[in-house]
């Protein structure tokens, strides 16, 4: 791109934003639909702007005026059809350069954009000096299916008595779906936002509310904003609905709202939140950067928090009263990072997409040390091992994640079935360990150069910005506010003087991880540790480490740390120990932290004076560790060493070593009070694991029972737990986890003891909470967990139908308790229905144990929408799971259906993603669900269907690559039969079916390209997909058959109607040449698709947003076979009629003509042509005549 | 209480027979002192020169002559009760009679007169035993200052709490137990009522009344029912508070007095913007644009 290295931000547009004004006059719950206008102050940076490109994405633009005078302007989007037409291609490297070609031809950081306005040419020369240009565009959006979401419950009521409201969201820069704009987080300026609404309902919007007035008919109210702070238009956002307003009462600049009746639950919620803001103040000595901060409780969100500038968006589902403890620190993290984006995210925005990994992992990092702060060290160790280990896991299977700057660029990523170079394209995993790796790289820094020169660093990079943001424009300080990785690495060495460069190179511009496996063996001789570190570093998504390692080897004399370097070749490190051996001697051994504590030795080898060791105790490369020592070593590790990271390895490791001293072990630790919580709740799993391990030797009652007896049953009744109070949270924890853990206990049957499931039921009857402050439900919820845990497969006689008699007697009282507890929701709902979530959970684990009769209709009628939505993401994972066991296809339609129809964004999103995560079939497998049509109807969703929502489309992508593969699914037809009939193609009869098709195609091939990357891009999916291009045989068939019937009663259809639609494309060029002096566009095709939506425009004045009508119902027409829409181009093009030679020909001129480009390629034969002309479909796609039809202002 | 039911039922037809006289001493007494009104009635008859009476017609002025005179003591009870006493008087019987109509002047003359009959004392029978009131505990006296001709204090254990002396069921494994299945029990039949009366799913499809689910019925906003505590959770919250409220006022008196602030400040957002007068400087200072009253259109005016 065109950011130079060195230099600061140069813009890839002639032209530089300065001012925006967005006027929404009139939002309409009723029909959804949203009208305004939007007007753009720019400069232009070139003698003669001509073009002006813009981002939108489905609004209808009703008139462009610059400097009031009506322009002419073209509006195509070629994302929203990633592959025109095309049959063939069904395999996911080639959608994936097409999409991405497809993004980038519209990329704002490219100075590309859907929306190209040409300038009057009265305003072209208008002297030498820059002048100012107002682009003033009218548009209007109806139903958006992204961008802006509606809620509109169905119940009486005027719209705010119902609750309707509206919001803005999306995934990265989104805001062109709802207004046009430049939507890039690199272009700057300043904003005048009015929203005019209902008198009943608030807008909520970015920047300062200036001031309300009341219309003149006093029904409604227009809200006055004006954001003085150059911000990106990917950081503008609105929220409209009846929204409960709370000024926050320790900082009445802050306003918080939510929908009606949750006041007293806002009020709680946000009580913390000054203490956030203080933290972040404190340590970035900064103030917060905007005048006001506004947070909006939405319903059906998008994602649990998004932030935009001084505004955060969050879903309604994060607020909750005083009586709930589990969601409370969940809100308040939600809170932190919403807040931490304000700073570096919003405030400070970025300059491309290679410096996103900046951003994201300042405010992930200022994020972490909130956590440090406020949940304690032991939480922030715990969060970052967990980071780690996702990140770390996530690499492997991937093989490699690059984060930034040059590694978007020059990092290949073959294996990777998206495309990284676009935020768009990404896989919405990959996008979530994207952020957790920047802000573990953000870790790595602030090792290297400490803490305080870190918060310098931050301090500088907020300070220049917030000069820069009160400057006017023309002192052209704006890019300030913009950062890279190469100005932050700047501040970092002005700062620290230390050069963190090769620390970047390894960790942001290198993909993947390091893997070490370690071994020690002692030498008493040279009381000497023989450490041994390898790595492996050949297996994908790992790299090779050379550099400082740090070991700590806890002596009986003390803890130690040493420093090793890991070198090309050397694998042996030999440590010196510090004592000698000795036993029996009644000395307290120091630790670490400083505390001496007595420890029983007996346990460990009589030689060896060492304890455990530690590769890498402060996680300062990102890595994975896989170490080698003796089971009392980890022992003494999980209960001694103070740090929860050595703990919870300790913890995974003694699973390994089912003895009754790692019983032991793991019981203390259980017992011990000042353990930190999270490390006793693993205990419990371990210690299930070990104890079936041991099953044969275990003696006394079943693991954890006479433990939690004694924590938390009646001294005289032990069979009856205490009534709850749960005042102290660590035992609150603790108590929820336990069953969950018994529950997994087996016997010599492999089944759950009867003593435990026995102890499980009477903790759900004994259960009483009258007498708490907190609300149970998540203790309760977690007790049916324990229940479900407790299911084993029941004993089948060969296919036998389950029915109520044959019900196991346990089972029967377990199902009792759900059944209770489910019916008892309905009428005594709990908080965010949890126990109605484990319930489905525990009917579907019943029904795949084979106790129950499998059977989705239960999970079917909760995953409707109108349930909350935690209920219908369980219902749903049942539906998935249901789909996969049974191999069942209704079910599989019925999600898929779903994706394509459910109003809340979030459900659709889940569904994929949970059916890439449970897929009903793999590449590997073969499933009778893996059909042709599945090929269709998912390539369809991905190529089209859901063009609204980047993260949609590339859910869906991922589920396709899930099920199939990167290349050409197994289940269509060979290739190699589909290249023979390429070969005949060109002799093959013309299929008559296409008759409606033919305009646009003819037109498409003619479409505008978009700039030398495209093409680019082209040319590299042409070889790549060259190998697998031709259609499938299903084709063949298909065009037989319906060639029979309709050739015998005409002849030759196709062929008359070929020369009529040339003759129109005749008419088409005249037009050209004779408007081509008033329309100066670059290139021809550019002006013939501009002529063409002229032409196009009175046929056609819907939006681009919706599907091609006319594909849909070549889809429809299709008989038997389903290979959908698209065949029609390439048949036409090369036409099958043996006899057809006139209209190959003209056919071939044609293409000489309008695409002097690709002449040369016209020499070869016409095999290679044909492929190339598939290519072109693509290729070409952004102007196909399909997409340029915005209505305009022709006259 | 159970024994003339049982007697009702099973016995009466048997001893119909023999038994009427025998039935109860209270209707013995009452049977007696109609007997002794008819011999009354008979003899002012004879006295005003009848010399036979078909029966009915006797027993119709003993019918009225029984009203009278019960009626005459009702009205001299309510007299005597009207001026607080318990025991009737002369006086009140005499108002009575007055009040009936009766020229109480006559009386001592026609009690005097000459051919009046003399009636043999009617049977002695036994009165009816009032059955004795439990006595759980010592009566009490009356304090100084009532009067002792007031009605006597009741048996303690109507005023006050009883004393049990047998402890109730103490044990605490006991009562949980109960507890427990007193609110499984509840809760089961409100879940199989529900089920019953409405929608249901089932989870078998031999025999779908097995494990009845209540229907899963959307709502148009879901949220609101999963996010607001119930109302029986709320109670318990309030129960649970003002019994640690105690506690809390001390300790906690600095926080206590910063939250009634808040609160005033929320108070005032409904969009009336009314600000209650008590603490209306402090709340002007509160200068949020969401809180600023709305602005009139601007009207423009040509001239």
């Amino acid at each position: 791109m065109n950011r130079k290295k060195d230099k600061g931000f140069e813009s890839p547009r002639p032209f530089k934003l300065t001012h925006q004004v967005v006027c929404i006059n009139n939002i309409n719950f009723q029909r959804k639909s949203v009208i305004g206008f939007v007007e753009l102050t720019i400069f232009p940076t070139v003698v003669n702007l001509n073009r002006i490109k813009l981002n939108s994405k489905q609004c209808r633009i009703y008139r462009v005026r610059v400097n009031d005078l009506e322009a002419p302007f073209i509006y195509n989007d070629p994302t929203l059809e990633v592959c025109h037409h095309e049959s063939k291609q069904r395999n996911l490297n080639y959608f994936s350069s097409a999409y991405t070609a497809a993004v980038s031809a519209v990329d704002p950081d490219a100075g590309h954009g859907e929306l190209v306005i040409k300038v009057p040419s009265e305003l072209w020369k208008q002297g030498d000096e820059m002048n100012v240009l107002k682009v003033y565009i009218e548009f209007s959006l109806d139903q958006p299916k992204g961008g802006l979401h509606f809620v509109v419950p169905d119940v009486e009521g005027s719209m705010a008595e119902r609750g309707a409201h509206v919001f803005s969201f999306g995934y990265q820069n989104s805001t062109r779906f709802w207004f046009p704009c430049v939507d890039s987080y690199s272009e700057l300026c300043t904003w005048k936002l009015e929203f005019t609404v209902d008198a009943s309902m608030v807008a909520v919007s970015c920047g300062d509310l200036v001031e309300t007035v009341y219309t003149h008919d006093m029904r409604k109210k227009t809200f006055h904003y004006v954001l003085p702070i150059p911000t990106a238009a990917s950081n503008i956002s609105l929220s409209v609905g009846p929204f409960e307003i709370l000024v926050d009462p320790y900082m009445h600049e802050v306003t918080h709202f939510c929908l009606p009746q949750l006041l007293p639950l806002l009020k709680h919620s946000m009580s913390y939140l000054h203490e956030i803001f203080e933290f972040y103040e404190e340590i970035l000595t900064c103030r917060y950067p905007y005048s006001c901060f506004k947070t909006v409780f939405v319903d059906e969100a998008y994602v649990q928090v998004s932030s935009y500038a001084s505004m955060s968006i969050f879903s309604t589902n994060l607020l909750h009263s005083a009586m709930i403890i589990d969601q409370t620190p969940l809100t308040r993290q939600c809170l932190a990072q919403a807040l931490a984006q304000q700073f570096f995210g919003c405030f400070i925005s970025r300059m491309s997409w290679a410096d996103e990994w900046v951003l994201k992992g300042i405010s992930g990092y200022i994020y972490g040390l909130y956590l440090k702060k406020t949940f304690g060290v032991n939480q922030y160790r715990h969060w970052i091992k967990e980071e780690l280990d996702k990140m770390v896991e996530y690499e492997l299977k991937m093989g490699g994640l690059p984060v930034g700057s040059n590694g978007h660029l020059t990092c290949p990523t073959p294996h990777l079935h998206f495309s990284i170079k676009h935020p768009h394209t990404l896989s919405w995993k990959y996008y979530k360990m994207f952020q957790c790796k920047a802000h573990l790289v953000m870790r790595l820094i602030e090792n290297r150069i400490s803490m305080e020169f870190m918060l310098q660093v931050f301090n500088k990079l907020l300070s220049l910005a917030s000069t820069a943001s009160s400057q006017k424009y023309q002192s052209h300080m704006w890019s300030q506010m913009l950062v890279s990785t190469h100005s932050f690495l700047k501040s970092i060495s002005n700062v620290s003087g230390k050069d963190i460069g090769p620390l970047i190179k390894q960790w942001v511009d290198q993909s993947a991880v390091v893997k070490f496996f370690g071994s020690f063996a002692f030498n008493r001789k040279r009381n000497v540790l023989e450490l041994e570190i390898r790595q492996d570093y050949t297996s994908s998504g790992t790299q090779k480490y050379v550099g400082p390692i740090k070991v700590t080897v806890q002596e009986l004399d003390g803890s130690f740390n040493h420093t090793l370097q890991i070198e090309e070749n050397s694998l042996k490190h030999d440590i010196p120990c510090h004592s000698k051996s000795r036993r029996n001697k009644k000395k307290k051994i120091p630790l670490m932290n400083g505390e001496e504590v007595d420890m029983d030795l007996s346990a460990m080898d009589a030689d060896s004076p060492l304890l455990w060791i530690r590769i890498d105790p402060d996680m300062s490369i990102l890595r994975k560790v896989e170490f080698e020592q003796a089971d009392f070593m980890w022992q003494y590790q999980l209960r001694y060493e103070r740090d929860v990271v050595a703990q919870e390895e300790s913890i995974l490791a003694l699973e390994k070593f089912p003895t009754p001293a790692s019983r032991l072990a793991l019981t203390d630790i259980l017992e011990q009070d000042q353990c930190f919580y999270k490390v006793r709740q693993g205990a419990c799993f371990c210690l299930a694991k070990i104890a079936n391990s041991m099953m044969s030797t275990w003696t006394g009652p079943p693991a954890m029972k006479s433990l939690f007896t004694r924590m938390f049953c009646c001294k005289s009744c032990p069979n009856i737990v205490k009534t709850n109070t749960f005042i102290s949270f660590q035992s609150y924890f603790l108590q929820k986890t336990m069953p969950v853990a018994m529950a997994q206990l087996r016997d010599i049957q492999n089944l759950c003891p009867k003593d435990v499931l026995n102890f499980i039921l009477d903790l759900i009857k004994y259960n009483d909470n009258r007498k708490n402050k907190f609300s149970d439900n998540y203790y309760r919820a977690e007790l049916i967990d324990a229940l479900t845990n407790s299911l084993t497969p029941a004993i089948s006689i060969s296919n036998e139908v389950r029915t109520v008699d044959n019900l196991n007697g346990d089972v029967r009282l377990i199902l009792e308790e759900i059944t209770r507890s489910l019916n008892m929701e309905k009428l005594l709902p709990s908080y965010r229905n949890t126990i109605t979530v484990s319930c489905l959970r525990a009917i579907r684990m019943l029904q795949k144990n084979g106790h129950i009769p499998s059977d989705p209709s239960l999970f079917k009628s909760y995953a409707e929408y109108g349930h909350f939505v935690d209920v219908r993401v369980a219902a749903l994972e049942a539906v998935v799971d249901y789909t996969r066991v049974d191999r069942s296809s209704v079910e599989l339609q019925w999600l898929l259906n779903m994706v394509q129809n459910d109003p809340a964004h979030y459900i659709r999103h889940k569904i994929l993603s949970m059916l890439g995560k449970n897929p009903p079939f793999t590449k590997a497998a073969e499933s009778p669900l893996c059909n042709e049509a599945l090929v269709d109807q998912l390539w369809k969703l991905m190529n089209s269907g859901t063009s609204h929502d980047w993260r949609l489309r590339c859910d869906a992508v991922n589920l396709y690559y899930t099920l199939f593969g990167l290349t050409r699914p197994s289940c269509l037809p060979l290739p190699e039969l589909g290249l023979v009939l390429n070969l005949k193609e060109k002799k093959a009869v013309l299929n008559p079916t296409i008759k409606p098709e033919q305009g646009p195609d003819t037109t498409e091939m003619t479409g505008i390209t978009m700039g030398g990357l495209i093409t680019m891009e082209t040319v590299s999916s042409v070889s790549m997909s060259s190998g697998v291009a031709p259609p499938p045989q299903g084709l063949k068939r298909k065009l037989d058959s319906v060639v029979g019937p309709l050739g015998s009663s005409s002849p030759e259809p196709g062929q008359v109607l070929q020369e009529e639609d040339t003759s129109k494309k005749f008419k088409i060029r005249v037009r050209i040449s004779s408007a081509e002096d008033e329309i100066d566009m670059e290139s021809p095709h550019d002006s013939q698709a501009f002529i063409h939506h002229h032409l196009n425009i009175l046929e056609r004045p819907s939006t681009p947003g919706k599907e091609p009508p006319a594909v849909d119902q070549a889809v429809l027409s299709l008989p038997v076979t389903p290979l959908p829409s698209s065949f029609g181009k390439e048949s036409t093009s090369s036409s099958k009629h043996s006899g057809d030679h006139h209209h190959h020909h003209h056919h071939h001129e044609h293409k000489k003509k309008k695409k002097k480009k690709h002449k040369h390629k016209h020499k070869h034969k016409h095999e290679s042509k044909d492929k190339e002309r598939d290519s072109h479909a693509f290729s070409n796609s952004p102007a196909s005549g399909r997409s340029v039809r915005s209505p305009s202002m022709s006259d | 209480m159970a024994d003339p039911a049982v007697m009702a039922g099973g016995f009466s037809a048997v001893r119909s027979g023999g038994g009427k006289a025998t039935s109860s001493p209270a209707e013995n007494y009452q049977l007696a002192r109609r007997r002794t009104l008819q011999v009354v009635v008979s003899s002012l008859l004879t006295e005003c020169g009848f010399e036979s009476a078909e029966k009915a017609a006797v027993e119709s002025l003993t019918e009225m002559i029984q009203s009278y005179i019960s009626e005459v003591g009702r009205c001299a009870k309510a007299y005597c009760e009207h001026t607080a006493r318990i025991t009737p008087t002369l006086s009140d019987t005499v108002v009575t009679l007055i009040e009936m109509g009766f020229n109480v002047n006559t009386l001592p003359v026609y009690a005097k007169r000459s051919q009046r009959m003399v009636i043999t004392a009617p049977p002695v029978t036994n009165a009816p035993v009032i059955p004795k009131a439990l006595i759980a505990g010592q009566k009490r006296t009356h304090p100084s200052h009532i009067p002792s001709h007031f009605p006597e204090f009741p048996d303690p254990h109507t005023y006050i709490k009883t004393p049990t002396f047998r402890e109730p069921v103490s044990d605490y494994q006991v009562v949980r137990e109960k507890a427990a299945s007193q609110r499984r029990d509840v809760e089961r039949a409100l879940t199989r009522f529900m089920a019953k009366t409405g929608e249901t799913q089932s989870l078998f499809k031999d025999d779908i009344t097995a494990f009845p689910l209540i229907a899963a019925r959307p709502s148009s906003i879901p949220y609101l029912s999963a996010l607001l505590p119930s109302e029986l959770e709320l109670q318990t919250l309030e129960e649970t508070d003002s019994s640690e409220q105690d506690d809390q006022t001390d300790s906690e008196n600095t926080f206590l007095s910063d939250d009634p602030g808040a609160d005033k400040e929320n108070s005032m957002l409904p969009p009336g913007g009314v600000v209650p007068s008590v603490k209306a400087s402090e709340e002007n200072m509160i200068d949020n644009p969401y809180l600023r009253p709305v602005k009139k259109p601007k009207v423009r005016r040509k001239k």
